[in-house]
């Protein structure tokens, strides 16, 4: 367990640094927009940059990439085994995730409270001030991404790029033919219950009030489901 | 049993087999050749090894324990490799800092006196070295550790010659000081000659020879004159290669010495460690 917990401090330890590179270089730039915004108009109303959140996914794919392609190697080379590798890559994800949706749910609310016009991501669809649903619901949402991506990465090295090129493109013709039963062959009876369900996923539900739990069940679920993908792929991933 | 265990190792690539039921045994405390030319299987039996990659039949016993995807290894084995597989953001002295927490028999004293020795400049990212710093790099982390089992896949790679003797003489005076296994794979065979105690020689995928240094070369003469009388003399002999130029003939021989018959004209030399790679693995070409 000692070799474990060493692991996974070397992967926090190495990741940490670059988020605060990342937000400084963020709010630089919504700094110097937000200037030259006031001094071409005059007035800060129509500054706007909004949901910052989508930056941080941006990051959160980036380092779920990298938590492959980088780290996959460094960590073979020292003698790691793959299910340690996955487990301090899982736990590095988790602490990066963490951290970033702790800043994004403080710094969204407060920009939300002080310039009255801003939205962040979760604000704008589940409401303000719900700080612990905030947070866990971004956190599983960078989460998601990251694991996505981790997935999407061991997946190339395995399996190569064209299959899953060709694979991206079965699931966009699935996506387009799902869209079209909904539209011309399911029942509208059928059509709308699916609909629902899924809204209801996202914490919607019929009667128009929204369930803060059921889209972090959602968000769990899929982020769990990918994960366990890439453990099942990173068990037989070889080094190339 | 202390000793790195290869046992009936297959790994096949699409239609190629690169290792072809391979079994053999890396023993304690020896200094290995691991020789074979660019393809043989060298690189796929080291990954195999360092649990780089899977075999698709057989294992690998490392003092008895399976290395496949087993922290038991961890502290017994240790691979430096051709590949830069290290983070080049990190400096090389955080690179020393985490290989001292990730093992717990990195020294990191004699890392630093390895790298001073080199002038390898630890405040440097690894990313910003040279090639052949890089290799200095990869060198210094693997004489820092003190597991069993070191493996050097072409170590001097991109070095100059002084660099080159330095790392061949710090590798001497480590075994010296501490007696463990040392595999060198590479292709420049008269560089390690005299370091090596054991050859294994691989060649597409088989091991076709494991054998002492000094057996070989006790066993591997040339015998040359007119062709008509060294003919005579290899009859029922393991002739491995041969050059002719005119009506002269030159045969590499291994086996048995039996002594040059009075007035045939025959000469007799030594054979040299490459030239008998060289037709040990230009014979199983033909």
């Amino acid at each position: 367990m000692k070799k474990l917990r060493i692991v996974i401090q070397y992967e926090c330890v190495t990741s940490f640094k670059y988020i605060w590179l990342f937000y400084a270089i963020e709010y630089a730039i919504v700094l110097l927009i937000a200037v030259v915004v006031a001094l071409c108009t005059g007035a800060m109303e129509h500054v706007g940059s909004n949901c910052l959140e989508i930056n941080t996914m941006i990051y959160a794919a980036v380092l779920g990439v990298l938590g492959f392609h980088e780290d996959f190697k460094m960590l073979i080379q020292n003698g790691f085994t793959r299910r340690y590798i996955y487990l301090a890559t899982l736990s590095m994800f988790a602490f990066i995730s963490g951290i970033m949706a702790l800043v994004d749910t403080v710094m969204g609310n407060g920009l939300h409270y002080f310039l009255n016009g801003y939205s962040s991501m979760y604000g704008a669809i589940y409401g303000y001030y719900h700080f612990f649903a905030n947070w866990l619901w971004l956190f599983l949402l960078y989460m998601l991404v990251c694991s996505l991506l981790y997935l999407v990465g061991l997946a190339v090295n395995r399996y190569g790029k064209r299959i899953l090129l060709y694979s991206g493109a079965a699931l966009l013709g699935l996506v387009l033919i799902v869209m079209a039963m909904f539209r011309y062959i399911l029942p509208g009876e059928i059509a709308r219950s699916v609909l629902n369900f899924l809204a209801g996923a996202m914490g919607f539900m019929s009667d128009g009030t929204k369930h803060l739990g059921l889209p972090l069940l959602t968000l769990f679920l899929i982020a769990a489901l990918l994960e366990l993908g890439a453990y099942a792929v990173i068990r037989r991933t070889e080094l190339r | 049993m202390n000793a790195i265990q290869i046992r009936n190792v297959t790994k096949r690539y699409k239609n190629i087999t690169a290792l072809d039921h391979v079994s053999f045994s890396f023993e304690h405390g020896r200094i290995y050749g691991f020789l074979g030319r660019n393809g043989a299987g060298k690189s796929t039996l080291i990954n195999i090894i360092a649990n780089r990659i899977f075999s698709d039949e057989g294992e690998v016993l490392i003092d008895g324990i399976p290395a496949k995807e087993n922290m038991g290894v961890h502290e017994k084995v240790f691979c430096m490799s051709e590949t830069d597989l290290y983070d080049t953001g990190l400096k090389i002295k955080e690179h020393f800092k985490w290989m001292k927490r990730f093992y717990d028999s990195f020294d990191m004293e004699k890392a630093l006196e390895i790298a001073g020795k080199f002038q390898l400049d630890t405040e440097k990212r690894f990313g910003a070295l040279s090639k052949g710093y890089q290799t200095i790099f990869k060198l210094t982390a693997a004489l820092a550790l003190n597991v069993p089992y070191v493996i050097f896949d072409e170590p001097v790679l991109g070095l100059d010659a002084n660099h080159r003797e330095l790392f061949y003489a710090l590798l001497l005076k480590d075994y010296e000081e501490k007696e463990r296994t040392i595999i060198i794979a590479t292709h420049l065979i008269e560089e390690v000659a005299n370091l090596i105690e054991d050859v294994v020689l691989i060649d597409r995928g088989k091991v076709i020879l494991q054998e002492s240094v000094e057996n070989l070369l006790a066993a591997g003469y040339c015998v040359s004159g007119m062709a008509q009388e060294v003919d005579r003399y290899c009859k029922g002999k393991n002739v491995i290669g041969q050059d002719e130029l005119g009506g002269l003939k030159l045969v590499y021989v291994l086996g048995e010495k039996t002594q040059i018959p009075a007035g045939s004209g025959l000469q007799m030399t030594a054979m040299n460690l490459q030239k008998l790679f060289v037709k040990l693995t230009e014979k199983g070409e033909s």
